[in-house]
């Protein structure tokens, strides 16, 4: 899977006198399997660069090519099925379902992609297993910190196996010893999986663990390095 | 590279919704019990009103018209002495064939006055086969002093407490009865009270005294029956389809001068009680819902507006607009069922309780003694009012809904995620 960004640009309000260009013109490739960050100061925007990568916001121009097939062009009713079958969304908030477990918040969009209830069951227990909240399962979201929250919300992101996730600010809300858990729990699936992973970040253990760093600043790519 | 393999998952979005609903406990609850009470004051209002005017309907039905009543049209034009049904026999004998018959009463009425010593009233006399117009109307169980025809001695009469009172009349009084007989001259002859009655309906009361058919019949110097009233077996106060059948058969069998009617075409005024008793429970409804639907539409818009960011999530991680209408149509429906059922069940359970106790009337009981109500009312509600009440509450819950879905659907995910609340 390869994800081939050309010429994108987004600009909020461009009918009015303050037109926002908030990506400018950007190009970029990212490849299958690749652990990306990208990082830059709040208003750069690295978050609606996700959004338009993951098909949840669409650019006033330019192209997301993901294998050859560009998503800016596709129906509203094709881009939810790609966006359900294809991209794993990891939120700073979390943003899981407060009335659900973790068990049937992973188990979720397997059921919205019609999987029987026994292969839902399955995938999601390897994965709250992988995560390591096998315990927690039937606990809902209000009774888990923060961490586990978030390991949850990875475990849903690769429930319905996704060519790739997109993480916005993933650790923003987390302490120390949770963000190194849960970097070392995204490492390992994208090692093990070869799941492409993208973030944005400000967060320098994030970044110090990233192999590639894409530098967004003012809707520009400033510097895209590999480490 | 996209398939749309979304299949529908009703377990899953009912267990979704059904949690949603209780997220705020308090909220819910406080609408659920505004629904119960709601419902439960309606029910009880319909019932009330329902069973008061089938009360009035029966006891119109059980005292003066019967289910069908037969004449001379000339009788019923101008009810004179020989204006009489040219043909009861071929009546009779049909009647009695029929098995949903409980009782036929032939009688022999005459417009006349009584007096007694201290004052006189015009009245309806009534000359009946003493069983017979018992097994018609509930007068032979309705003697609140002394007895009923069938008693026997010379020239009976049956009058009501309120005829007694007005003619200061005690059982064994004498009283002259006078009317003109066929050739237009003044017949009369002295009666004795052998018992006094009280039926619901005062007017009724003042305007009606039964004879023995035989005693009038020779002072009118006539034979016949004037008016064949038929009581059926039981059937449902508020339906006359029965009765109409039943005269269809008779009319078969009837002379061409002679007419059979029902319940609703003897007093058209109960036909017009029915249909104005429909229209008032359909205004109860009506209001009922109305309010109903605008609380839960509040409830609605404030569950719904308060999860806009998730909902904005759903549709990123890839939940159809479809299936995001559904969950919030089903939360509505969710909320009214829960309401609705509730509401009618603890409904049953009053509806029922006052169905064996009855609401006394108390001091109404006079006043409205004038409709021919009785003094203690049982509501009744049937129970195609109660499935109509529910399936408004339903489709009241699902328009409720449809306003906060719409603003939501048509919202980007991006949008929609962006929002605080």
């Amino acid at each position: 899977m390869t994800i081939a960004i050309q010429a994108l640009t987004k600009i909020y309000n461009p009918e009015s006198d303050f037109p926002v260009a908030a990506v400018k013109s950007l190009d970029l490739t990212i490849a299958q399997g690749e652990f990306v960050a990208i990082m830059g100061p709040s208003g750069s925007g690295k978050t609606t660069l996700l959004n338009m990568i993951g098909g949840i916001d669409s650019p006033t121009s330019g192209a997301v090519l993901i294998d050859g097939e560009d998503i800016t062009r596709l129906s509203e009713q094709a881009l939810i099925a790609f966006r359900r079958d294809h991209v794993g969304f990891i939120f700073q908030d979390y943003s899981l379902l407060p009335v659900l477990t973790a068990l049937e918040n992973v188990e979720f969009v397997m059921q919205l992609q019609g999987h029987s209830e026994a292969e839902c069951r399955e995938r999601a227990m390897a994965l709250l297993t992988q995560v390591g909240l096998t315990d927690q399962k039937d606990k809902i979201p209000a009774k888990l910190s923060g961490g586990q929250q978030q390991r949850v919300a990875v475990a849903r992101a690769l429930a319905p196996r996704p060519r790739f996730v997109m993480a916005d600010e993933p650790t923003a809300n987390l302490d120390a010893k949770s963000t190194a858990e849960l970097l070392d729990i995204m490492q390992s699936l994208n090692e093990q999986e070869g799941t492409t992973f993208i973030f944005s970040t400000h967060d320098p253990r994030v970044i110090a663990r990233a192999k590639r760093v894409i530098v967004f600043e003012d809707g520009r790519l400033v510097e895209d390095r590999r480490q | 590279m996209t398939k749309d393999n979304s299949g529908w998952h009703p377990p899953m979005l009912a267990l979704l919704a059904w949690r949603n609903l209780w997220r705020n406990r308090l909220r819910t609850s406080i609408m659920v019990c505004a629904m119960v009470f709601g419902l439960v004051g309606v029910v009880v209002m319909i019932g009330f009103m329902t069973g008061m005017y089938a009360n009035m309907i029966d006891n119109a039905v059980a005292w003066q018209t019967s289910h069908l009543q037969v004449h001379n049209k000339d009788y019923l034009l101008d009810p004179a002495i020989n204006s009489r049904i040219r043909a009861p026999e071929p009546v009779l004998a049909k009647l009695s064939e029929i098995p949903e018959v409980q009782g036929v009463s032939a009688r022999f009425v005459v417009q006349g006055m009584l007096a007694s010593p201290r004052a006189s009233r015009g009245i309806r006399i009534n000359g009946v086969d003493p069983a017979a117009e018992a097994r018609v109307t509930p007068i032979a169980d309705n003697i609140t002093q002394g007895g009923w025809l069938e008693a026997g001695g010379r020239h009976p009469i049956v009058i009501s407490e309120k005829t007694a009172s007005r003619l200061k009349l005690r059982l064994g009084s004498k009283v002259v009865l006078t009317f003109s007989n066929a050739d237009k001259a003044v017949s009369g002859a002295a009666f004795r009270v052998a018992g006094l009655y009280r039926s619901p309906s005062s007017t009724f009361d003042e305007a009606n005294a039964y004879v023995r058919r035989a005693d009038l019949t020779a002072l009118a110097g006539l034979d016949g029956v004037h008016e064949i009233a038929i009581r059926l077996t039981k059937s449902d106060s508020l339906d006359n389809s029965r009765a109409k059948a039943l005269a269809r058969r008779l009319s078969s069998v009837l002379a061409p001068q002679d007419r059979v009617r029902d319940w609703q075409e003897i007093q058209p005024m109960l036909a017009t009680i029915i249909a104005q008793m429909d229209t008032s429970n359909a205004v109860i409804l009506l209001i009922f819902i109305s309010a109903l639907g605008l609380g839960i539409a509040n409830i609605m818009l404030m569950a719904v507006f308060e999860r806009t960011r998730e909902f904005g999530v759903l549709m990123a991680i890839g939940m159809v607009k479809r299936k995001i209408l559904g969950l919030i149509l089903l939360e509505s429906l969710l909320l009214g069922l829960t309401g609705a059922l509730l509401g009618l069940l603890l409904s049953v359970m009053v509806i029922t309780l006052l169905g064996e106790t009855g609401i006394p009337l108390g001091s109404m009981a006079d006043g409205l003694g004038a409709f021919g109500v009785s003094t203690t009312l049982y509501p009744q509600v049937a129970l195609a009012q109660y499935l109509l009440t529910l399936a408004m509450v339903v489709v009241v819950s699902l328009l409720a809904a449809l306003y906060p879905a719409r603003q939501i659907i048509k919202q980007r995910p991006v949008d929609a995620m962006a929002q605080k609340h």
